[in-house]
């Protein structure tokens, strides 16, 4: 196999040929000041032009040696097409929503031509440019939010729970399956875009929500949507889902990008042999406040553990040391 | 009596929120002492919740559902409480620190003290530095609760306590922190007093330091 970006990548997301080393990848944002400077562009333009997001998302290929390329770095481009109004933030602040358009759960209403909204579109042009600079050289990753979080945006996060806490079952599934096509449109259409890979973001994270609601409310939606889907899906799920990961190997995804809570050894036996794992290097204590050596203890751990593409664990904070995520290109170049 | 505090409190725990209501007017109806059907069903309910959070049985959602019912009952009583019942045990200030929108846990915590007769003062989220300390100065309050869920929002919590201890009344007040990004370093790192976990536990937190007073 050529040791390219690209290889290393796609062979990784199926556990196939092993290269020199483990690629280092990126389903989350990985932008940070240093790299803001470093490329020349900053939040919040790269969030709504094309050529910003593009040149951003190379950025940490070429400058921080990362193999993929992931233009996506907010979780609000659906929300804002649905409705949602989006405060894009800054430089020190990433997006978020200032209202939720269907915290009355009323039926939500998908506008026609939805990938034409300007939040979408940035992101499929993104994608395009990627494709015309960087395919079949470097993996490129393209985002999309489930339709749990899109639930978030769309109804609250604590109005969400509660109905689920109070047994509105019907209420919570019929807002999951409205928003179901949202996230199949935009991953397909990612795909055409220029996309190698697609994340879906669904955020039935650890310690907020248990192993049986994923199991009883998301799971079956997920399976659906992996049905439609199908190229190659990493899921990304918050917090420690060690309780859950055999649900997640149930889902149809190739992959699981998982935090540092989940320990790497346990998920790679638990389920390593039927979906890759991408991971886990921790943000906060690691990569923003911790050392290059800490850094590469924990890139060496989860190579050993047979994690399958390396990185870290969830979007990085935005005043991460540009020295520590450099570590983790270095201590993945040292190989198996 | 026994019978229907014990109903009360499997009513909360299970979340029965459209049942509390016509319990609590019966145990009202039924002369229970107002104190004893706060602390032995309400609060007593939530230590269980909280015990079956903290060891992952039950999640937020159920969590949520708990506390409303707790609160929908805790509404009926709180007006018939004499003056001198209403006196409150203690007082907290809430928050969610500048720049950070989250509040789940937050909310979860000023529920639960409500619960337990606390004075709670939530100021919401995004709230700066400044009026954080503004409160504190203005209220006295025994405890005070920082939240973040964002590490770019973390050092926040280092620049309220700086600001506490600036103006003199660092010494006034228990400084709890919590939420996903921080953990009992952190904590010790910037001079809080403690560190939770999760919203149970902060809970039992803010309830000692007010104990200890």
């Amino acid at each position: 196999m050529k040791t390219s970006s690209y290889n290393l990548v796609m062979s990784a997301m199926f556990n196939g040929r092993k290269g020199e080393r483990p690629p280092v990848g990126n389903p989350t944002s990985i932008v940070c000041h240093g790299l803001m400077d470093a490329a020349g562009v900053s939040f919040p333009e790269a969030h709504l032009d094309a050529n910003a997001m593009a040149d951003l998302a190379l950025a940490g290929h070429e400058i921080l040696g990362f193999d993929t390329v992931m233009p996506e770095y907010s979780v609000q481009q659906e929300g804002a097409a649905l409705g949602c109004v989006v405060d894009w933030g800054n430089r020190d602040r990433m997006p978020d929503n200032k209202n939720f358009p269907y915290e009355d759960f009323s039926d939500v209403v998908v506008p026609d031509h939805l990938l034409e909204k300007p939040s979408m579109k940035v992101v499929l042009e993104a994608l395009s440019i990627l494709r015309r600079q960087v395919g079949g050289k470097v993996a490129i990753v393209g985002k999309v939010m489930g339709p749990w979080t899109l639930s978030y945006h769309m109804a609250g996060t604590q109005n969400f729970l509660l109905q689920i806490g109070m047994g509105e079952t019907e209420k919570v599934t019929k807002m999951l399956r409205q928003l179901m096509p949202v996230t199949i449109a935009f991953a397909q259409a990612q795909f055409q875009a220029g996309a190698d890979i697609v994340v879906m973001a669904d955020h039935v994270t650890g310690n907020l929500v248990g192993p049986y609601h994923y199991k009883e409310l998301l799971l079956p939606i997920h399976q659906q949507i992996t049905e439609q889907v199908k190229g190659p899906l990493i899921l990304h799920v918050c917090g420690d889902c060690s309780d859950r990961l055999e649900y997640f190997a149930q889902s149809g995804v190739d992959a699981y990008h998982m935090e540092w809570q989940v320990d790497a050894k346990m998920a790679v036996e638990k389920i390593g042999q039927r979906v890759s794992l991408v991971g886990n290097v921790n943000n906060p204590q690691v990569l923003y406040q911790g050392t290059s050596e800490d850094v590469h203890q924990q890139v060496r751990y989860a190579i050993a553990a047979g994690v399958n593409i390396i990185g870290p664990e969830c979007a990085i904070p935005l005043a991460t040391p540009m020295e520590n995520l450099r570590a983790i290109v270095e201590a993945a170049s040292e190989g198996y | 009596m026994e019978k229907i505090f014990e109903e009360i409190k499997n009513t909360v725990i299970a979340g029965k929120h459209k049942e509390i209501e016509a319990l609590v007017q019966k145990a009202i109806q039924e002369k229970a002492n107002l104190d004893d059907l706060i602390n032995r069903a309400l609060i007593a309910a939530m230590d269980v919740v909280g015990d079956r959070f903290a060891k992952s049985e039950i999640f937020v959602p159920e969590m949520l559902v708990s506390a409303v019912t707790m609160k929908k009952g805790l509404d009926i009583i709180k007006p018939l409480l004499k003056e001198d019942e209403e006196k409150t045990k203690g007082k907290v200030i809430l928050c969610t620190v500048k720049g950070d929108l989250h509040d789940i846990g937050k909310n979860l915590v000023a529920m639960m003290l409500e619960g337990a007769g606390l004075e709670v003062m939530d100021l919401g989220v995004d709230v700066t530095v400044e009026r954080v300390v503004d409160k504190v100065h203005e209220i006295q309050p025994q405890v005070l609760g920082l939240s973040a869920l964002l590490t770019t929002t973390m050092p926040e919590m280092e620049n309220v306590i700086n600001l506490l201890r600036d103006r003199g009344i660092r010494e006034k007040v228990k400084v709890m922190i919590g939420g996903a990004p921080v953990d009992a370093e952190f904590a010790e790192k910037i001079g809080a007093d403690a560190y939770g976990e999760d919203a149970a536990e902060a809970v039992m937190i803010a309830r000692s330091f007010i104990d200890l007073q």
